[in-house]
């Protein structure tokens, strides 16, 4: 096992390479620059001033040699400053992960509370009101737009019933009381979406199983049910849903920009997009490097994941 | 230097007329008051919750555009002069001024004991060293410094003394050293302006997190004082808690989770006042400016030169129902507009000509007429604000119903930029405000030469150009109304702009929050008003 993810991790290193090379490359093929932005509408077009902002930020060098020059500071662990705050990318952009990791794993963590024992039972109580009300439930999930159950949840729990903030953030490890009061509500919207899909994939992949030789040879052997379920069948279909789940929190590692918006969430993905409509790239390159980072990482616990349910995985 | 006419925004009065006039009606108290001892007032005070659509860009205010209305941070600039809820310029760190008979040299006498937030003085050397930093390409951005291109020499001659030379005669420079343009920080701050900005406004910051909350503490020697001598502001407190969904905005207020809520959706704000009145007190705050249509008129078959340029303008100005953008997008809020100004604007023109009315079996004829049915026009707006790609679309169905062949898209500002630069597009859905002083609209937007008409529209009319540069140097407000009026009737007649709405910012506060009193330029740099002297009942 040590070997496999030693294995692994060398293989991660190429592929940051690329990373980085990729997200360089297409940020600056982004039209428009950030000189346009620092020039409001109103203001004159004056060549002087472009070519003296160009100087300072480093544009009017060959693209390659811009590249090298900012990877050789990404690995001295400097990203650079924000082209339009002029402050450190770290403080404009770094210090924002921990509450989009925060708002993912927490929203992950409650879809597959919800969805795995709620596809398990769907599909072992196949065509019963268990299954009907799983299946009504999860397509609810998927068909209602993610905008609109959070402002509904919203509505609901923070004007009429009053339980709930509306919005807003506190960090966990400061004010770990309030954190999780403004964290209900996001949560909620992420995990109650992402259940969704993931009740389904559990419930098809457990219906799967159910239907495989070896759990009849375990029933045959006089296993309980709930031995041959939870031991065997659903460690088996739990493999795709650690895929999907790995995807969905990659996925929200990039940042949720509308629910990050609606719940006035400090997060990553609502930086990275306003940076983009202000092409301020050093925060765009550091922020979809540090993001692309992290799904690889996720990627490579999803593979070691499989490797522990299932030790005849391959090495790959 | 002789005592001048001052007349572009306050009527014919000696400006020593005026400052008596404007002391005595809304600031006597700051001309009587002695910064540093004046007293807070007693049970005035509170923590204001101020929810905003947007936030800053930056902390330096000579760097990025601070927007008056919807940053929090605004509340910790000031310029040399303010401007009360009339819209008219008024003394504030600059108490008095003289304009030279040429209109090129302006003398100011700045206000004494004044600080910045760090104790340092607000002194002519001090107000040197900023104008110089915004006429630095490298210190300040362009808009702000636009304000000041006509600006030679900027000379402290005693500490209490600014005089600004400018290379040619202009009878508005005022508007150019008001709060907006060029926010004031203190010179020996200027290490951390990207990080804790040190300014001269009502409130101190302390601390800002992007997109989250801005913190600020009131400002105990801030130079403006009430009639009994207190000093402004009265708030203990400011927090901005930025949230850009209007729907968010309006449920924090709703639940109690913030006092003041600005930019009110339209759909909301109908209902809102009808049926919250008991709860919450709502302003509608009409802007400086409108929502227009600009149509590019660099090349193509809309092109100034165009042999039938004109009257395919006109083709497009008669296609647009202004009724129903005032209705659709405005919900019935918004007041149709024939020029720039409206009507809570002292520059508003009643006697404008050239108006084209709605009437697209009109367009149909003259797109007949020149064999020019489906014409392809692009339709365009920036994607930051909604209302601007709203009105697009429904521009864009207007235009296909007039008989061109038309296409809708929005764009983020940086790619309508590059549009604008290659002349790209066919009509902009756009906006202007705080445009106070109309000269920045004209020589900006009118003007032949005027930076954005360069960039956008390519309009040009030399009676117009001329009116424009002459109004600029004339003292008297009436001539100049008369000026603007000729001006945009000839921008009507070649309808190279076309002027749509003028769109007021519904806020609305908790009952909690008493004497506020916001203005066309926001909350927070409104001479005697606004959050200055704004408190929350305990």
């Amino acid at each position: 096992m040590l070997i496999y993810i030693i294995n692994r991790i060398l293989q991660i290193i190429p592929v940051i390479f690329i990373l980085s090379i990729l997200v360089f490359g297409f940020v600056h093929a982004l039209p428009g620059d950030v000189i346009d932005t620092l020039t409001a509408t109103d203001g004159e077009e004056d060549p002087e001033v472009r070519a003296a902002l160009e100087k300072e930020f480093g544009l009017d060098k060959p693209i390659y040699v811009q590249y090298f020059i900012w990877i050789g500071n990404v690995l001295q662990g400097d990203f650079g400053k924000s082209l339009v705050t002029r402050r450190p990318v770290n403080i404009e952009l770094l210090e924002r992960i921990p509450a989009t990791v925060y708002l993912a794993l927490v929203g992950i963590g409650l879809s597959i509370l919800i969805a795995v024992p709620l596809g398990t039972l769907a599909a072992v109580r196949r065509n019963t009101l268990t299954d009907y009300t799983a299946q009504i439930s999860s397509l609810a999930g998927i068909s209602i737009p993610e905008f609109w159950f959070a402002i509904l949840c919203i509505l609901l729990f923070a004007l009429h019933l009053g339980w709930l903030p509306s919005s807003g953030y506190a960090p966990f490890f400061s004010e770990p009381g309030k954190s999780i009061w403004y964290l209900i509500l996001p949560a909620l919207a992420v995990g109650f979406r992402q259940a969704a899909f993931t009740t389904r994939l559990t419930r098809s992949s457990m219906l799967d199983e159910l239907s495989k030789d070896y759990v009849d040879t375990a029933r045959s052997l006089g296993l309980s049910e709930r031995k041959v379920i939870y031991k065997y069948t659903l460690r088996n279909a739990m493999i795709p849903t650690i895929t999907i789940s790995g995807l969905q929190l990659a996925s929200l590692l990039g940042g949720t920009v509308v629910l990050e918006t609606i719940f006035s969430w400090p997060g990553i993905g609502l930086a990275i997009y306003s940076a983009i409509q202000l092409r301020d790239f050093p925060v765009i390159q550091a922020g979809v490097l540090v993001l692309g980072i992290m799904v690889v990482i996720i990627n490579l616990l999803v593979d070691i994941t499989y490797r522990v349910l299932n030790p005849r995985v391959g090495m790959g | 230097m002789s005592e001048q006419k001052i007349s572009n925004s306050f009527g014919k009065q000696t400006r020593r007329e005026f400052v008596a006039t404007a002391s005595a009606i809304a600031a006597s108290a700051a001309a009587a008051s002695v910064p540093g001892s004046a007293l807070a007032a007693k049970n005035k005070g509170g923590t204001l919750r101020f929810s905003t659509r947007a936030d800053a860009r930056g902390l330096d205010p000579q760097r990025n555009i601070i927007y008056y209305v919807s940053h929090p941070l605004a509340a910790t600039s000031g310029g040399l002069l303010d401007i009360d809820a009339n819209m008219d310029i008024v003394p504030a760190i600059g108490e008095e001024w003289t304009v030279s008979d040429d209109m090129k040299t302006y003398t100011f006498k700045i206000r004494k004991g004044v600080t910045f937030h760090n104790g340092a003085d607000v002194d002519a050397p001090a107000i040197k060293w900023n104008y110089d930093r915004v006429r630095d390409p490298k210190t300040s951005h362009s808009f702000h410094r636009s304000f000041f291109k006509e600006v030679e020499d900027v000379v402290a001659v005693d500490k209490h003394t600014l005089r600004i030379t400018l290379k040619t005669p202009s009878a508005v420079f005022l508007a150019s050293v008001t709060y907006y343009p060029v926010n004031l920080i203190a010179p020996n701050s200027v290490a951390q302006v990207d990080t804790h900005p040190v300014g001269c406004g009502p409130f101190k910051f302390v601390s800002w997190k992007r997109y989250a909350k801005t913190e600020m503490v009131r400002f105990e020697n801030f130079w403006q004082t009430d009639a009994q001598g207190n000093s402004y502001p009265y708030l203990d407190a400011i927090e901005g808690y930025p949230k850009k969904e209007d729907k968010v905005r309006l449920t924090a207020l709703r639940t109690g989770e913030v006092d003041l809520i600005e930019n009110m959706s339209y759909a909301d704000a109908a209902n809102f006042k009808k049926n919250e009145t008991a709860n919450y007190n709502t302003w509608d705050i009409p802007q400086v400016g409108c929502g227009y249509l600009a149509i590019q008129a660099k090349k193509g078959p809309f092109a100034m030169d165009a042999a039938d340029g004109k009257l395919m303008r006109q083709a497009l100005a008669h296609a647009i129902d202004k009724e129903a953008i005032h209705q659709a997008i405005f919900n019935g809020l918004s007041e149709s507009l024939n020029g720039f100004y409206g009507t809570a604007s002292s520059w508003h023109m009643p006697d404008i000509k050239n108006v084209k009315e709605y009437d697209p079996e009109k367009s149909k004829s003259i797109l007949r007429k020149l064999n020019a049915m489906n014409t392809p026009i692009a339709v365009v707006a920036r994607q930051a604000y909604s209302y601007m790609h709203d009105t697009g679309e429904l521009v864009y169905s207007m235009l296909q119903e007039a008989g061109f062949k038309t296409t809708n898209e929005v764009f983020d500002n940086p790619v309508l930029r590059k549009k604008y630069k290659k002349a790209d597009y066919g009509i902009d859905s756009t906006a202007n405000s705080y445009r106070f002083e109309p000269d920045q609209w004209y020589s900006v937007n009118v003007l032949s030469s005027g930076p954005s008409t360069k960039l956008r529209t390519g309009y040009k009319n030399e009676a117009a150009d001329k009116l424009i540069v002459a109004a600029r140097a004339t003292r008297d407000k009436q001539v100049r109304m008369e000026m603007y009026t000729d001006v945009e009737s000839m921008v009507n007649e070649d309808s190279a702009l076309i002027y749509t709405h003028g769109i007021p910012l519904t806020s609305a506060a908790t009952k909690k929050l008493k004497d506020y009193a916001p203005a066309f330029a926001g909350p927070f740099n409104i001479s005697n008003g606004g959050v200055r002297t704004a408190y929350l009942e305990s």
